[in-house]
C-alpha cells in the first residue's frame, strides 16, 4: 500500500495549473482532495508522473450566495456542505447528501469538484447536481468553459473536461422554497459507493427525477417527472406505475439496466418519491 | 521528477520539520520519522479509520493524506491527547468501558470520537454510529465502544457543569 514516486506541484493560479497540465502531456493528474486519487495511487491502479494540487488556487475553496444561485468553488469539502458552512441552495438536499458520502474522515477532506471530475458513476454529486440543474465550470487552455451538470458526464470516469482543463466551480440554482425532495441510495455497507441511487424533486414549475449509480452518466427520468407533477400524495400502490415510467425512461435514454439493477433502482426511486411526500429519511450510520 | 522537499508543521503542539518525498503519506511519516506509532496503516483506502489523525482540528485518514499536504498545518495524534500522566477523558472512557481487545483500531476511534463530541456533546446512538462508520474494530467491541462514547460524553457534561 505504498504509492510509487510522483512529482507534486501546488500552483497558485489557474493559468499556471493549466500550463502545468499542458506541459505534462497527459502524464499529470489534478488533485483536489485526494480521497479517491490517493487510494488509487496506494493500490497502484493509477500511475501519473505529476500531481497538480489545485486546493491552493484562488477562489476554489470559497462559496458565494448570489441570490438566485449559489456558486461553490471546486475544492469545497463534503464536510463544509454537510455542516452548513457554505450556503445551501437546495432546501437541505445537499447537506443530507454530503452527510451520506463515505465516512467522516473522507468527508473532511474530499471535495465536490474532485468527485465530479473523477466521475465515478456511483458518486453522489453527479446525480445530485444534475437533478438540481447545476452548471459545471472549468478553465482550460482555451479559457473558461461550462456545461449543465446533466450533460457533464459522457461515460463512467469520462466527462466533458479535456485533459488540461481544471474544474473550478459549480453554480447551483436555488430550489423553489416549496420544493420537496427525496433521495435514496442502496449500499451494502454504510459509506461505500452505492449500487443504486435515485433523486426526486417536486416543485412548482417542473419536477426532476434522476437515477445515479448507473455505470455511466446519471439517467434523467422525464416520464417519472410528469407522473410526479400529477401526484398529490404517495401510496404504495403507485409503485407499479412509477416502475413502468422509470423503465420507459431508461429505454428512451438508450440505456439498459440488468434485472437486479433495475429492481434496486426502482426501489430507490419509490423510496425517494415517498420521502419527498414526507416519509422518514433512512437513518444515518446504517446501510440501506 | 520526484524530488524530496522539506515540510514544516505543528505536531502535537511542537513546531517540527521533515524532509519527505511527495508520494509519502502522513501516516508513514508519523510512524517512521517521528516514531509516533498510534496511527496505523491498515487498509490504505480510507475504509478502516486506523490511521485517523487530526489536521487543523479535523480528523483525516493519514493513509489518504500525502505528507506534503501537512506543510504549514497543525497535526494532532493520539500521542498528544494526554496531559502529563492524565489521559484524555475519551481514552479513560475507552479503558473503563473495556472498549477494545487488541487495541489496533483504538487510536483511530479515539481521534474520531474527539470530533464527534466536539460537534455533538451529547450524541444520540444514530450520531455515534454515523461518525464511527468509517472506523472498523475487527475484535468487534462495538457495543463497548458505544458505551465508552456515552461515558465520555457524560463526563464531559459533568466537567462542564462544574466549571
Amino acid at each position: 500500500m505504498k504509492p510509487a514516486p510522483i512529482a507534486y506541484v501546488r500552483p497558485d493560479t489557474v493559468e499556471r495549473a493549466v500550463g502545468l497540465l499542458s506541459e505534462s502531456g497527459g502524464e499529470a493528474k489534478v488533485l483536489a482532495g485526494g480521497q479517491s486519487l490517493v487510494p488509487m495511487l496506494n493500490l497502484r491502479i493509477a500511475a501519473f508522473e505529476r500531481l497538480v494540487d489545485v486546493t491552493g488556487l484562488p477562489g476554489l475553496r470559497s462559496a458565494s450566495d448570489e441570490g438566485s444561485e449559489v456558486r461553490l468553488g471546486a475544492c469545497v469539502t463534503h464536510e463544509r456542505i454537510q455542516t452548513g458552512d457554505v450556503p445551501d441552495p437546495s432546501n437541505g438536499l445537499m447537506p443530507s447528501t454530503a452527510s451520506r458520502i463515505a465516512y467522516q474522515a473522507v468527508r473532511n477532506r474530499g471535495t465536490i469538484g474532485g468527485s465530479l471530475a473523477l466521475a465515478d458513476p456511483a458518486a453522489d454529486w453527479l446525480a445530485t447536481m444534475a437533478a438540481l440543474g447545476a452548471a459545471i465550470e472549468w478553465v482550460g487552455p482555451d479559457g473558461p468553459g461550462s456545461c449543465p451538470a446533466e450533460a457533464f458526464v459522457e461515460a463512467a470516469y469520462t466527462t466533458r473536461l479535456g485533459l488540461y482543463d481544471v474544474l473550478t466551480g459549480i453554480r447551483i440554482p436555488r430550489l423553489h422554497p416549496d420544493a420537496r425532495w427525496g433521495t435514496y441510495k442502496l449500499c451494502r455497507k454504510t459509506g461505500e459507493f452505492a449500487h443504486a441511487m435515485a433523486i426526486a424533486i417536486r416543485q412548482p414549475g417542473g419536477c426532476r427525477a434522476f437515477l445515479g449509480a448507473t455505470e455511466g452518466a446519471p439517467i434523467r427520468l422525464p416520464a417519472v417527472e410528469d407522473m410526479l407533477a400529477g401526484l398529490r400524495g404517495w401510496d404504495a400502490s403507485d409503485a407499479a406505475r412509477l416502475g413502468e415510467a422509470m423503465a420507459a425512461d431508461v429505454a428512451a435514454a438508450g440505456r439498459s439496466l440488468s434485472d437486479v439493477h433495475a429492481w434496486q433502482s426502482r426501489t430507490c426511486l419509490a423510496r425517494a418519491v415517498a420521502m419527498s411526500f414526507g416519509a422518514a429519511p433512512p437513518r444515518l450510520g446504517r446501510a440501506a | 521528477m520526484s524530488s524530496p522537499r522539506t515540510i514544516r508543521f505543528t505536531l502535537n503542539g511542537e513546531p517540527v520539520s521533515a524532509t519527505i518525498m511527495p508520494h509519502e503519506t502522513l501516516v508513514d511519516v508519523l510512524q517512521h520519522r517521528f516514531d509516533l506509532r498510534g496511527a496505523r496503516e491498515s487498509c490504505g483506502q480510507g475504509l478502516c479509520g486506523c490511521c485517523t489523525v487530526h489536521v487543523d482540528g479535523k480528523p483525516v485518514s493519514g493513509c489518504l493524506f500525502l505528507a506534503v499536504f501537512a506543510d504549514g498545518a497543525r497535526v494532532d495524534t493520539v500521542e498528544g491527547l494526554a496531559r502529563g500522566d492524565a489521559l484524555d477523558p475519551v481514552q479513560e472512557a475507552f479503558i473503563e468501558a473495556g472498549a477494545f481487545q487488541c487495541g489496533f483500531c483504538t487510536p483511530g476511534f479515539v481521534m474520531m470520537v474527539k470530533q464527534l463530541l466536539k460537534e455533538h456533546p451529547e450524541p444520540t446512538d444514530e450520531e455515534v454510529r454515523h461518525y464511527l462508520t468509517g472506523n472498523l474494530c475487527r475484535c468487534s467491541a462495538y457495543p463497548e465502544i458505544l458505551d465508552a462514547v456515552k461515558l465520555a460524553s457524560a463526563r464531559q457534561a459533568e466537567a462542564a457543569r462544574r466549571a
